[in-house]
């Protein structure tokens, strides 16, 4: 890869990196969250097309213009994400649109189940290959992805974070088979965020942050330290505002959250006038803690105390952002575009519709337009009038926008996804002092970033989740990005 | 994202229960219901277990069983075609115009494949929802019906009587059609990589991932609007059974077909959300909504009454189907 | 230039095609264009317009509404098959508008609770009704409505009939209602996207529900003008007026889950209804034709919108 540059509107996901993998070789790639790993992954796979820069393979430069096309051209992937059908059986979901065909056009079940059963075999899997995929566990999905991904004989290899779903023996049975797949000269590329693994398996590593290159180096020069180093390492700027001085009464209290039926449970307390900080690697269930609080996840079991009520979770999916939303817990989305703004309604109408919600039906429409001036001055909004609709807007005056509609409801307790997320420096800089104020004023702020810098500059306090449990607790002036990834990683 | 793992185990026995996590949905339920309708039936009349009867009732089955085909394709990758009654009105207008049976016979099933090809670009090309396409093509085809012949009336070749009323080698006609049906239905829905595939597509839109079909190569534009085509035909080809029972062309023929079609295909446990379903529950729906109509009048139930009916268990059937979508 | 056709993309299609019918009958029929005439037609449409007002609410939080024509059929018969000879003419009539709410809220239970597809729930219901009131009535036609209905739909208001006032006085009210009240805001945030409606904390399935109970009287409401404006009670009603109403919502501007046309688009697409099908009578065009038009005004609106989406 050469030069391969991707940018998402503004943002710049990927910038002019460049590397070589090369047969018969294990390749790590690392980083932190949201350094531009999955990204440039996806390109190599055909899912995003690079805006610059060049993918050759073997010397022959290639465009794919779907996952297709590039296992066509010998590339082949398992995502983390769901990319198997789950109403189709392992052997359908193996052969899906290469099924061999038999007499007269049928396609050929038995020949599609003696080579899954072949190819799950080499994995040391004994499953039937008519089971459908739904009736699947996650770590035995994970293993008919990577089955996938080995079936297609392709020359690369993209295994993104494998062990994600797997215990210990899995991970064996798996590390075994990459030791397979190296012998026969295949090139590997292995995303993980797991060090002990990175270190038993891969040869070279490459390391990006932000979107950029940051070295490429064989592993044996490297101790997990050193690579911890090299992951880490950004300045602090001074984007961030000083932190609280101190904190207040106890404004939300979650007991005995249990996530999943073997989790543990986990407790916190959120105070008023400090920003707390859930903290850790990317889908280690920091999105579902916030989201029990709300309804739209469903915990095995837990409480919450809040606006001097304790409710038992799991609590109604239908009902549970507008009961909390009356006990003055506001809840701001992470997907801003499909779960957070009404985009082709005004400004006006977005920042006032929480405040409309908390009116019964049949009243008047509460007056909102000097509410939405007023925010749109406070926060700076970027617009010509209020009337304007917010999909016109760009991303950092569009959050600001959906900040402001729990301003504008008067929340004592604000549990925000990303707040940052697709948004330029500046209205970041912006977003962070705006939510200290908050804090300031005495409101409760529960934070969940994939950008750690983020997390350590903004909060007062830091969670690290990892596994669906709590592993640590760092104040947030002691925090560093190594502290809290060795939190993580070597829990 | 669902998680087997983390589901309750009452969960798994209500998915189960309902055939959420078999391909084939839960077509035993009809089958279950047959049985006991039928142990009824033997039990309460006299005229039910006659050969004539059974004979009688394959015939009712069959334009449904038919029409049931092809909606259950559409519905297999979460879509709908509320057009096929008008399209056995229009087959049985067709046929009973005045011309040879080599031109008439052609044009019935090029007409039915011509609205098939509308309905699917609209779909997949001018991006309408399939149940507005589908309904608004039922009245224009309606429309073309009444156009042909305003009222019942007229007469079909003697050809297309034969070849459904009439019997070979002692076998009724029906018997065949039965037969042929099944294979050609089997050959497409799970003896084909184009079955194969519509599975695929609707498995993608019901669990929220309608770019994984894609992801995989599938031709998937080209499938739904081949989908709807096959729809049309099927549909076609039970107004041209309808057309030989009853000898003649009418325009109201087909009305009760599109909802009834779509009770049958629910009812034998395809999921209306796409990507559950099979060939062996549809036909059990079909039948089973035959023997329903056949028990009824042998009650001697109001026709009126027994379309009330109907209605009931389409919304029962549909009710109890879970959704994660709301709205049409 | 684009701007221009985007900006025109937003103008329901209904003052267009109002516009074009009133031109053609001006000029192939001048004698008609007076106000006791037009009246005449306008008149005729006015159930429709109610049930617009209905159709246009479910439409916007991205349901359908095809029950209708049961309640129609149901109230309809309820009058005049003499069934409740013995009841005042007005508790009959609150009775027909209790019978429509009772079939919204069911509609909208079935929709909004338990997630059935609104145009398979919708029909269903219609089947049920009709199956019921047939079997009530044997299959024979039902007596004749109460003359006094009759006269309260001739009368008129100045020179305007007074079932237009009606429907006119309830598109207006419709309009205050979904502009200046709180229900207003969470239709048009349903319709927008449900998912960000749930996250600002509207209360999705109610607004979905409640949409249903309102259809459900204004079919409720529709039916009894209908009623008046007949002599005779009719088992001949068929899905016709909720689908007229479908195609006229499109035509007006507002599609699921988008109210570009506003309340007042739609009046306009209802007027249409009222001289098309003058237009096409006069020039000798036979039913069945505007059972083809019917289905190709859904089609052709629902294209214009389709495509207008996928640009956006």
């Amino acid at each position: 890869m050469t030069g391969v540059t991707k940018r998402f509107g503004p943002t710049i996901a990927v910038n002019d990196v460049s590397f070589e993998i090369w047969p018969g070789r294990v390749h790590a790639l690392m980083g932190e969250n949201g350094a531009g790993k999955s990204t440039l992954m996806k390109m190599l796979a055909g899912v995003h097309r690079p805006d610059a820069g060049q993918i050759a393979i073997a010397g022959r430069g290639v465009t794919f213009a779907n996952p297709r096309e590039a296992l066509a051209a010998g590339v082949s992937t398992v995502f983390q994400e769901l990319s198997l059908l789950p109403n189709l059986s392992i052997a359908e979901n193996l052969f899906l649109g290469r099924e061999p065909v038999g007499r007269m056009g049928i396609p050929d079940r038995t020949e599609m189940a003696r080579r899954t059963t072949a190819v799950l075999a080499e994995l040391g899997m004994d499953l039937d290959p008519n089971t459908l995929v739904a009736n699947l566990s996650i770590a035995d999905r994970q293993f008919v992805e990577i089955a996938h991904g080995i079936k297609a004989d392709a020359q690369v290899l993209i295994l993104d974070e494998p062990t994600a779903a797997l215990n210990a023996a899995d991970v064996q049975v798996l590390n075994s088979q990459i030791e397979k797949l190296r012998a026969a000269g295949k090139a590997i590329i292995y995303i993980s965020h797991r060090m002990d693994e990175i270190f038993a398996i891969c040869d070279d590593v490459t390391v990006m942050k932000d979107g950029n290159h940051v070295a490429t180096q064989p592993l044996s020069e490297l101790t997990p330290d050193s690579l911890i180093a090299l992951m880490v390492g950004r300045e602090l700027s001074d984007l961030f505002p000083d932190r609280a001085a101190d904190v207040g009464p106890v404004r939300l209290s979650c007991k005995n959250l249990t996530l999943g039926s073997a989790a543990t449970p986990l407790s916190f307390d959120l105070h008023a006038g400090e920003i707390l900080g859930l903290a850790g690697l990317e889908g280690q269930g920091q999105s579902e803690i916030v989201r029990s609080l709300i309804g739209r996840h469903t915990p095995f079991g837990g409480e919450v105390a809040v606006g001097g009520q304790t409710l038992h979770l799991p609590i109604s999916p239908e009902r549970g952002v507008r009961f909390m939303q009356r006990l003055g817990v506001g809840f701001v989305p992470e997907d801003r575009k499909e779960e957070g703004l009404l985009l082709g309604a005004s400004i006006a109408e977005n920042i006032g519709i929480g405040l409309q919600a908390a009116r019964p039906g049949f009243a008047l429409l509460a007056r909102v337009r000097d509410t939405a001036k007023r925010i749109m001055r406070d926060l700076d909004v970027k617009a010509q009038s209020p009337a304007m609709p917010v999909g016109a807007l760009s991303g950092g005056n569009q959050q600001k926008v959906l900040l402001g509609r729990y301003l504008a409801a008067d929340m004592d307790v604000l549990i925000i996804e990303e707040p940052t997320r697709g948004v330029d420096i500046g209205a970041k800089a912006e977003i962070y002092r705006l939510l200290r104020a908050l804090a300031g004023q005495g409101k409760a702020i529960l934070v969940l970033s994939r950008e750690t810098v983020e997390l350590i500059g903004l909060c007062d306090r830091l969670l690290i989740v990892h596994d669906r449990k709590l592993v640590s607790e760092l104040a947030g002036r002691d925090a560093t990005e190594h502290a809290i990834l060795n939190a993580a990683l070597t829990s | 994202m669902t998680q087997p793992t983390g589901t309750s185990r009452k969960t798994r026995a209500a998915n189960r229960l309902f055939g959420r996590n078999s391909r084939q949905g839960n077509w035993w339920a009809a089958l279950l219901i047959i049985v006991m309708t039928t142990i009824l039936l033997i039990a309460t009349t006299d005229d039910f277990a006659t050969p004539r009867n059974a004979s009688n009732l394959l015939a009712q089955a069959m334009p449904l069983i038919i029409v049931a085909i092809g909606q259950m394709i559409v519905i297999v990758l979460a879509g709908m075609d509320l057009s096929v009654g008008s399209v056995m009105s229009l087959t049985t207008a067709i046929l009973a115009l005045d011309g040879a049976p080599i031109v008439l016979i052609p044009l019935v099933f090029l007409a039915a494949a011509a609205i098939g090809l509308v309905n699917g670009i609209a779909i997949v090309r001018l991006n309408v929802h399939p149940i507005i396409a589908t309904l608004s093509m039922q009245f224009i085809v309606l429309g073309i019906a009444q156009l042909l012949r305003p009222v019942a009336g007229g007469s079909v070749p003697d050809v297309v009587v034969n070849v459904v009323t009439g019997a070979f080698l002692g076998i009724p006609a029906p018997v065949f059609w039965a037969v042929a049906v099944v294979a050609i239905g089997w050959k497409i829905v799970h003896g084909s990589r184009f079955g194969l595939h519509l599975f695929a597509i609707g498995g993608g839109v019901a669990s929220g991932q309608s770019d994984t079909a894609h992801n995989f190569g599938l031709k998937d534009r080209r499938n739904i609007v081949l989908a709807y085509i096959l729809s049309a035909l099927f549909a076609a080809l039970a107004g041209f059974f309808i057309a030989g029972r009853i000898a003649s062309g009418d325009p109201g023929v087909g009305s009760q077909f599109a909802l009834d079609s779509i009770t049958a295909v629910a009812i034998g446990g395809t999921q209306l959300s796409g990507g559950v379903g099979g060939l062996h529950g549809t036909i059990l729906g079909a039948i089973l909504m035959a023997l329903l109509a056949n028990g009824m009048n042998l009650a001697n139930l109001s026709a009126f009454l027994q379309g009330a009916i109907k209605g009931v268990i389409l919304l029962l059937v549909v009710a109890l189907q879970s959704r994660k979508k709301m709205g049409l | 230039m684009g701007n221009l056709l985007r900006s025109m993309s937003r103008i329901p299609p209904a003052y267009f095609v109002f516009a074009a019918l009133l031109a053609t009958l001006w000029i192939t029929k001048p004698q008609l264009m007076n106000m006791n005439v037009l009246g005449i037609f306008i008149r005729q449409v006015a159930p429709l317009g109610i049930l617009v007002l209905g159709q246009m609410l479910v439409m916007r939080v991205r349901s359908i509404d095809l029950s209708g024509a049961g309640v129609l059929l149901l109230v309809n018969y309820l009058i005049a098959s003499g069934l409740l000879r013995d009841v005042p003419l007005p508790l009959v009539l609150l009775l027909s508008l209790g019978i429509g709410c009772l079939v919204g809220l069911f509609n909208g239970y079935l929709v909004a609770r338990r997630r059935v597809s609104a145009v398979i729930a919708t029909l269903a219901v219609t089947v049920i009704i009709t199956g019921f009131v047939q079997f009530l009535a044997s299959g024979k036609p039902p007596g004749n409505m109460p003359d006094v209905m009759n006269d309260i739909y001739k009368m008129k208001w100045g020179p305007v009939p007074l079932p237009v006032v009606l429907w006119v006085a309830l598109t207006g009210l419709m309009a205050v209602f979904l502009s200046r009240f709180v229900y207003g805001r969470f239709v048009m945030a349903v319709g927008e996207n449900p998912t960000a409606s749930h996250f600002s904390g509207v209360p999705v399935e109610r607004t979905v529900l409640i949409a249903h109970v309102l259809a459900g009287f204004f079919a409720g409401v529709a039916a009894i003008v209908q009623s008046a404006s007949v002599a005779v009670g009719s088992l001949r009603l068929g899905l016709e007026m909720p689908i007229d109403a479908v195609a006229a919502t499109i035509l007006g501007g507002v599609v699921f889950g988008r109210g570009d046309g506003g309340v007042w688009g739609p009046f306009f697409g209802v007027m249409c209804f009222a001289f098309l099908f003058v237009v096409m009578t006069s020039f000798g065009v036979p039913e069945p034709g505007k059972q083809i038009t019917r289905g190709a005004i859904i089609l052709l609106a629902a294209v214009f919108y389709g495509l207008s989406t996928r640009n956006s």
